[in-house]
């Protein structure tokens, strides 16, 4: 069955680059405009060849994490305290859901104007953008807490920080892997937009010097490299850190 | 030591706005060492009442003692067991049990000499490693007795553990019940809807009337033990209770 889904994806990839290079071979749109899957490799293998293709990935990573990890450690906080404390909810919450429209490139202007073109001005913009789909899963999780857990906790003894971390946090748990799964993707969005943006090395700049160069078959080499990572982690990361949480939690 | 005490205890809820007595000035004394059970008809508050005595709930008037002393919160000297269970679903059995004494900040070497003697008790020791969601229904039920006893309460509170089980577990559980009572001397109030349980059960029975409730009757069951369910000499005390249920009419 496994094996079964995984011809299929193998066959629906190699279909489109088949069809890809037929229509490049068909010379429909000339070279510049639509590059053939042959120069996209070349550019990719360019890349690897002289390092700049790992320092740019490296760097958008590095930017991830921390903006992530920003993101995750601040949106619980957040979301816990609008979770337990009517008063934080009526208002914070309220801006919260506000924020949480903005996209995180809308943020860039500002960042640069506070930050600068610098590192921090980018990580700024992936875990603004990132922070509010971490507080309202976690809000939701905490939210949903079957109350008879929390009580059953207090009864032993267990208070304030204690009852956060032993409690709270994993009986949420589910609900954040949800929101976490959501505040990566918007991280890995707000990195690659800012780096476009400030022009500041990573994915996003090579991105970018691909069009100053009008070099069509860098600009797309870079999206599939995006698209790569973005798949590698939501495969490998988060599907699995759900199906265990999921799992144990007695949920599926 | 447990001695509680209940004096007075009256409780409201609001319902269509308005103010629904629901405990209407319960007066009960349970002494050290004694087994009671709470009966009474649904919807009557005694899951509220012994909620109030666990002190995940304030009476709006009365007050709660325990050796004498004024109760105001909760407190791990009285240990609730809840209809559900409430085990958490991200620990394994043995650290389930555990969990209270880790809150106390109990070495590691300590709690788990504890936690073994209760898994063993309650005939765990197999699944010590499982995740609740692994466990029947009957399983999870003695894993939250044994989370509670290992904490060593004053007095332990019951509340319908065994609703959801299939006669045959709960007979089982009612026998094994009393033998831990009777092995660990422990204050235990259990609150059911079940007569024949209560009459298993219960040193003395407490039988709620309607609401407002009130402590209708007080039965005493002096008879050996450990009891069974289909022991026809324990009818006389079931034919009691249901009589002193009945009487209430039901306005």
């Amino acid at each position: 069955m496994k094996a079964n889904i995984f011809g299929k994806k193998i066959v629906f990839y190699i279909a489109i680059i088949v069809i890809w290079q037929a229509v490049d071979t068909a010379d429909v749109w000339p070279d510049n405009i639509f590059p053939s899957p042959i120069e996209v490799g070349e550019d990719l293998i360019y890349g690897i060849s002289d390092g700049s293709l790992f320092y740019g990935i490296a760097t958008s990573m590095w930017r991830l994490i921390i903006g992530l990890a920003i993101a995750i450690g601040g949106g619980m906080i957040l979301g816990i305290f609008m979770a337990r404390v009517e008063t934080v909810n009526q208002t914070i919450g309220s801006l919260v859901l506000g924020l949480q429209s903005i996209p995180s490139v809308a943020w860039v202007p500002l960042a640069i104007l506070w930050f600068g073109l610098t590192d921090s001005g980018i990580i700024f913009v992936t875990a603004i953008g990132a922070i509010f789909a971490v507080t309202i899963n976690t809000y939701t999780g905490v939210k949903n807490i079957d109350p008879s857990y929390i009580e059953a906790a207090r009864n032993m003894g267990a208070t304030g920080t204690k009852l956060i971390t032993t409690v709270l946090i994993p009986a949420a748990f589910p609900y954040m892997i949800t929101g976490f799964k959501q505040g990566w993707a918007f991280a890995w969005r707000g990195v690659i937009g800012a780096e476009l943006l400030f022009s500041f090395l990573g994915l996003g700049f090579l991105l970018n010097v691909g069009r100053q160069l009008n070099d069509v078959s860098q600009v797309i080499a870079m999206m599939l490299v995006i698209m790569g990572i973005g798949i590698l982690i939501d495969g490998f990361v988060f599907k699995r850190l759900e199906d265990k949480v999921m799992s144990r939690w007695g949920l599926r | 030591m447990g001695k509680i005490e209940a004096k007075n205890i009256e409780k409201y809820f609001e319902h269509d706005g308005k103010p629904l007595k629901t405990l209407g000035g319960i007066n009960l004394t349970v002494n050290d060492g004694e087994l009671v059970c709470i009966v009474g008809p649904s919807g009557c508050g005694k899951s509220t009442f012994l909620r109030i005595l666990a002190g995940l709930e304030k009476p709006d008037e009365g007050e709660i003692t325990l050796n004498g002393k004024k109760l105001h919160d909760t407190g791990p000297e009285r240990i609730m067991v809840f209809q559900e269970g409430a085990l958490f679903p991200w620990l394994t059995v043995k650290d389930n049990v555990e969990y209270g004494l880790k809150i106390a900040g109990i070495p590691e070497k300590e709690r788990d000499e504890i936690s073994k003697r209760y898994l063993d008790m309650m005939q765990l020791t197999q699944f010590e490693n499982s995740y609740t969601y692994q466990l029947s229904t009957g399983m999870k039920q003695r894993v939250a007795i044994a989370r509670a006893l290992v904490m060593d309460p004053d007095v332990l509170l019951m509340d319908e553990p065994f609703a959801a089980l299939d006669s045959q577990t709960r007979d089982l559980l009612l026998v094994e019940m009393q033998l831990i009572w009777q092995k660990t001397r422990k204050t235990i109030i259990f609150v059911t809807h079940n007569v024949p349980e209560a009459t298993v059960l219960g040193s003395r029975v407490a039988v709620f009337s309607h609401r407002p409730a009130v402590v209708k009757k007080l039965v005493e069951i002096d008879y050996k033990r450990p009891r069974v369910s289909e022991d026809e000499n324990l009818s006389v005390y079931e034919k009691e209770i249901l009589q002193a249920l009945r009487s209430q009419g039901t306005d």
